[in-house]
């Protein structure tokens, strides 16, 4: 009944909107949040957005990850294999950059007792 | 000519050497022990001369190196006249920075391997942004030169180190997913992220989808290369890091930004005049705000910064007009402002490590006990802003000259007027360091650092006979300005060179 | 390497002198875009070379003494360098170059004094680089106009760029001889600056804008014709020019009269004398450009002259104020001589050069029958004896007002060589005025001119009447020699008082701290002649430090753009952004 639904077009609108929507998540706690791991948590949860987005863009229902394996010897029936490798790329890359944010958080808490964007205060000049 | 290169040894010098050779050495630093510094500024001069030998070689057309498999299917690096320049001006001024750390920085934290590690990979990040011909390789060496960026910037971990890096780091990341949604976009809409097929295919995509990847990528790019309102982040970092690390975000970082975001305009449109426009409007708005706002800084770093910004939006307003003679005028202000801001960086470190902070008052009468260091930071501050007999001047008028035989005035009004706010907290700076102070408060060193050795000075005066000599003698660089400004316009010339086939 | 410094400034400073007898041929460097810049001497560079060839040795030896600090005597070379650069210059880049290093010199000159405060340095600075600024976009404009930056002729301009490129032009070399209402940086700078430094920029680089406001005669051959009309028989333009300065003559003249400070009163009195030659360019034709020469030549040699004799009171007493000083010419005789013959010299009274040149310039406005501005220059020329008086007297006679001013001695030899030099060439030029005339008269030809060709050297010649100065020296001469021999004949029958104070008057006695030379307090009751009090009650520092401010309350709008937190700045982004899409989604059409 719901076949009609399982068509590329539904499917990338229903991808689309939820990653909009994650995206949206993230923005609005970007904007919001003070504490410094919840602003690292929404850039996360950002990036996450597009890599939904690119992943379920690039592909269609019924299509098969992109592994060479059980058989398979060349890509067909698969999705499109460059998105999945850059977004694996990129999901490193956000990783390093979240753990460095996460270690920098702490050792500034260490220091000043503060996690709190808005009471940073080492940068103002008398 | 890639075939040829393709088949000869490993060691040939190819343009991939640029960006695996800092890696490589950063990857094995355990091994260096004391010799780091040495090594971080002999690889750079290597590199400067590799990129000058490359650069000779890339007079007919541009270099295309294949990594895997050929263009535009794989990876390649695309080496031509205009990214080889800067890929030169920017190893050269590592190589600077990489002379003055090792001669003169005493903190321990500048000691550290870590230091070593971090200019390392933000030089390989550079160049990788100056040479990759595709665009998610742009956006991981985007993300290897702001990760190191952001470390540089906390590299003396107290509290205001940190803090300045954590915000970078928050910025830096925002920019990084503006940039990814972009190149996503890009290749859901082309089916490709070599540059030069995106270049082919970017006509065709819808043209609400065009405005949404353009503007992504100009608020992504313009976070990093400092464009208003942009760059609202930059005086906070600049005031929070050390010098030298500002030094090499303002030298190079933003100076490779400042060309990815051009490049690609001139290489994806293909009519890049209202785009150009634009961005002349953004850079002429840049410039003015900043240089106002610096008025009113009290302290040298965040002074610095704002400078900083008005160049960039100078040189911005000098690209956006896409007509050979400004684009040219406008590289080599690039060059001198690179120039000048790594002097002027430079002499505030050793400022700073003789006074108790960067205020204005602590630095008053600094010329006493300073007065090589205050006298560079007159050539400099003369450079930057455009006064005869310094480069900076020549550069000016090269781009006011291009301006004037187009018929086009107002950036000319504009630049003028910025020029004169630069002045006005310039020369307030330098009445300063000169002004005569009672003795007693010069008396002690507040900071007790190991002072450097004289050694040090021997960077900032390369640096200043640089100034005075493309000041004094332009045509040194006319010929290599001139192909670089074609370069960076020919966008049907680059796109051939990869695809084969003329747009 | 102290020594060798300055053995190399000094020989930069004695370049003009060289370049002015021995250049021959040009010399053309490359700029970029096939441009070049090229220096050779033309006529009229050549007069104003002359100035800096005899000015620049003269001032440099007070910069000598081991008292002056190294680097005066080294950015004092690059002054004359970039001087000497701009008046070599056949193209305006070249010119500029050579202005801006002068700017930026000077400016390097004066803010190492201690005494100068952060209100002159910004003020020197932001006049002279607005100044430049101007100069810039007019040379661009000329660029634009012609695809060259050659020093030319510009011919066949509509009037609407012609009234451009004239004003940019006009606006930045009026400031830079600073007329009013744009001298406001001249006064607090002359005072401010190092004594020898004041001496340059009095003497040498302030006729660097009479040489540029000569320049735009060359620039635009067609101004005083075409454009503008005619207005009381001679072109608008001009008498606008002449008016403005007449109007800062005036004004410089009674400021001037009401100073307390020497250098500050001589500070006035250059704004004034600037402002002739500024009259006399605005009149024109043969006699107003010689006039307008030879007055700018006279300056030079007057304000060389009073400058380095005040300086030497200055480094003996360490006074500065009228009020403090008196009876120095018993101590300081020779610079006593100096300072006579300098005012003598300024109020432009016979047999001294200062006639020579004002008496071209009446006699030029005689030719133009502008009758009111005749008369308005006579009345600041007549004012200017005033000060000339106090100049004179309130030093040097009248009783001594400080302990400095007891005990001072005669100023030293690095001061007293140039001063005796420049009375000689005072005196010379004043038996033989046809020289100033002579030298003029290539630049009058240059200018397409005629000539005033006088007879000979010691007479000076015009249409209207001229003196023999030989004639007229010798009679001053034995009649000064006649009433020195009198004087001191009949000195022992002079009465001599007890002392200084051994005098009353209105029934009160002076007590000894009461300056009683006439000069103190000079100038205060000005205030009470209705237009003057005006005039001296104005001053346009009220509307460039309100603009000041308001700048600077821009700025502090305009840092509020640069917030510390970061998600006000990721805020500023996606307004920012969502605007942008926004508007290029509803215009429509791609990239």
């Amino acid at each position: 009944m719901l076949d009609a639904l399982d068509t590329p077009g539904v499917h990338h609108a229903l991808y689309a909107v939820g990653s909009m929507a994650l995206f949206s998540i993230g923005l609005y706690g970007l904007l919001t949040r003070r504490h410094l791991l919840k602003i690292f948590m929404s850039l996360a949860i950002m990036e996450m957005a597009v890599y939904l987005l690119f992943i379920g863009l690039t592909t269609q229902p019924g299509r098969t990850a992109p592994i060479l394996s059980d058989g398979l010897v060349e890509f067909a029936g698969t999705a499109d294999p460059v998105p999945q490798a850059l977004t694996l790329t990129a999901l490193v890359i956000a990783l390093a950059v979240l753990a460095l944010g996460v270690s920098m958080s702490i050792r500034y808490h260490q220091l000043t007792g503060t996690t709190d964007v808005e009471t940073m205060s080492a940068l103002k000049d008398p | 000519m890639d075939q040829i290169l393709l088949q000869s040894p490993l060691l040939t010098p190819t343009p991939i050497w640029l960006i695996a050779l800092p890696l490589l050495v950063a990857f094995l630093s355990p091994l260096w022990g004391r010799a780091r510094w040495p090594l971080l500024f002999g690889v750079h001069l290597g590199l400067f001369a590799l990129a000058l030998w490359l650069l000779a070689g890339v007079q007919d057309g541009p270099l295309i190196e294949t990594l895997v498999i050929a263009p535009p299917l794989g990876i390649h690096l695309h080496a031509d006249a205009v990214s080889l320049l800067l890929v030169a001006l920017l190893t050269f001024a590592v190589a600077l920075v990489a002379a003055f750390l090792w001669q003169g920085a005493r903190a321990p934290h500048w000691q550290s391997r870590q230091a070593f590690v971090l200019i390392m990979l933000l030089s390989a990040g550079c160049n990788g942004m100056l040479l990759t011909g595709d665009l998610f390789n742009l956006y991981v060496f985007i993300e290897i030169a702001g990760v190191s960026a952001y470390l540089l910037s906390a590299l003396r971990r107290d509290a205001a180190a940190l803090e300045a890096g954590l915000k970078y780091l928050i910025i830096g990341a925002v920019s990084a997913v503006f940039i990814l949604f972009a190149t996503v976009l890009t290749y859901i809409t082309t089916g490709t992220l070599n540059l030069a097929a995106i270049g082919m295919a970017f006509a065709d995509i819808p043209a609400a989808m065009q405005i949404l990847i353009g503007l992504l990528l100009l608020v992504g790019l313009g976070i990093k290369a400092e464009l208003f309102p942009f760059n609202v982040w930059v005086p906070e970092i600049y005031r929070g890091s050390d010098p030298e690390a500002s030094a090499l975000f303002s030298g190079v970082v933003v100076k490779a930004f400042l060309f990815v975001l051009f490049n690609l305009v001139f290489l994806i449109l293909a009519d890049p005049a209202v785009v150009g426009r634009w961005l002349m409007i953004l850079g002429g708005v840049t410039m003015v705000i900043a240089e106002l706002t610096a008025l009113r800084q009290r302290d040298l770093r965040r002074m610095l910064a704002y400078s900083s910004l008005g160049q960039v939006g100078l040189i911005t307003l000098a690209l956006g007009f896409a007509e050979t003679t400004v684009v040219a005028g406008g590289l080599f202000h690039l060059v001198n402002h690179t120039l000048a801001k790594l002097l002027l960086f430079m002499v505030a470190a050793l400022m700073l490590s003789r006074a108790s902070s960067g205020h204005l008052d602590a630095l008053t009468g600094i010329a006493r006990r300073l007065p090589l260091a205050a006298g560079l930071f007159v050539l400099g501050s003369l450079s930057m802003l455009g006064l005869p007999p310094l480069a900076g001047f020549m550069s000016k008028l090269w781009i006011m000259a291009g301006f004037a035989e187009a018929g086009v005035f107002w950036p000319i009004a504009l630049i003028l007027l910025g020029a004169l706010l630069e002045a006005a907290y310039f020369f307030r700076w330098i009445a300063l360091f000169y002004r005569p102070v009672p003795a007693p408060r010069l008396a002690s060193d507040p900071v007790g650092l190991p002072t450097a050795s004289s050694a040090v000075t021997w960077p900032l005066l390369v640096l200043a006979v640089l100034l005075i000599g493309f000041g004094l003698a332009p045509v040194l660089l006319e010929p290599a300005l001139n192909l670089a400004a074609e370069v960076l316009l020919d966008r049907s010339g680059a796109i051939e060179a990869v695809m084969g086939v003329r747009p | 390497m102290r020594l060798f410094l300055r053995v190399l400034s000094l020989m930069v400073v004695v370049t003009p002198a060289v370049t002015w007898f021995a250049w021959d041929g040009a010399l053309v460097w490359p700029l970029f875009g096939g441009a070049t810049l090229s220096f050779d001497v033309t006529p009229l560079a050549s007069f104003f070379l002359l100035l800096l060839a005899m000015g620049a040795p003269l001032a440099a030896l007070p910069m000598l003494r081991k008292e002056e600090p190294d680097w005066q005597l080294a950015l004092f070379a690059l002054l004359v360098l970039g001087m000497q650069g701009l008046l070599l210059a056949q193209d305006l880049v070249g010119f500029f170059i050579g202005w801006e290093i002068m700017t930026w010199s000077s400016w390097l000159l004066i803010v190492r004094s201690p005494r100068t405060d952060a209100g002159t340095a910004a003020s020197y600075i932001l006049f002279n680089l607005s100044a430049a600024f101007l100069l810039l976009a007019g040379l661009l404009g000329v660029y634009s106009l012609t695809g060259s930056f050659a020093i030319q002729a510009l011919v066949d301009l509509t009037l609407a760029q012609g009234l451009v490129l004239v004003l940019l032009f006009g606006a930045a070399f009026l400031i830079k001889i600073g007329t009013l209402p744009l001298h406001l940086w001249i006064p607090r700078s002359y005072d401010q600056a190092p004594e020898p430094v004041t001496v340059v920029l009095s003497a040498l680089v302030s006729k660097m804008g009479v040489y540029g406001l000569l320049l735009m005669l060359i620039l635009f051959p067609e101004m005083p014709g075409r454009w503008f009309g005619d207005w009381l028989n001679g072109p608008l333009s001009g008498y606008g020019l002449a008016w403005i300065g007449v109007i800062t003559s005036i004004v410089a003249t009674f400021k001037a009269i009401a100073q307390d400070d020497m250098k500050r009163l001589l500070a006035y009195s250059s704004i004034g004398q600037l402002g002739y030659v500024t009259t006399a360019i605005g009149v024109g034709g043969a006699l107003g450009i010689s006039g307008a020469l030879y007055h700018a030549l006279v300056h030079t040699l007057v304000s060389l002259l009073l400058f380095i004799s005040f300086a030497g009171i200055i480094a003996q007493t360490g006074q500065r104020r009228f009020n403090d000083l008196g009876e120095l010419i018993y101590r300081m005789p020779i610079s006593f001589f100096g300072v006579l013959i300098g005012i003598i010299a300024l109020a432009g009274m016979p047999p001294l050069p200062g006639f020579a040149s004002k008496f071209l310039i009446f006699v030029a406005l005689i030719e133009a029958q502008w009758i009111l501005l005749f008369a308005a220059v006579i009345l600041s020329s007549a004012a200017a004896f005033l000060y000339c008086y106090k100049l004179i007297y309130a030093p040097f006679l009248g009783q001594a007002n400080s302990p400095e001013a007891r005990v001072a001695r005669e100023a030293p030899w690095p001061y007293l060589i140039p001063q005796i030099i420049l009375m000689g060439m005072l005196v010379g030029l004043g038996m033989f005025p046809g020289m100033g005339t002579a030298l003029a008269d290539p630049v009058l030809a240059a200018l397409g001119l005629a000539p005033l060709d006088g007879p000979s050297l010691g007479t000076l010649a015009t249409p209207y009447g001229g003196y023999d100065g030989v004639t007229l020296m010798l009679v001053f001469g034995i009649a000064f020699a006649l009433v020195t021999a009198l004087f001191y004949m009949l000195r022992g029958q002079l009465r001599r008082a007890g002392s200084r104070q051994d005098l009353s008057f209105a029934g009160e006695v002076p007590t000894p701290d009461q300056p009683l030379h006439y000069g103190a307090g000079m100038g205060r009751e000005l205030r009470r002649i209705p237009l003057i009090g005006w005039i001296l009650a104005r001053s346009s520092s009220g509307f460039f430090s309100g603009l000041a401010e308001r700048v600077e309350r821009l700025a502090e709008h305009s840092s509020r753009l640069y917030p510390s937190q970061p998600w006000r700045w990721v805020q500023s982004f996606v307004v920012v952004f969502a605007v942008l899409l926004t508007w290029g989604l509803v215009r429509g059409g791609g990239l």
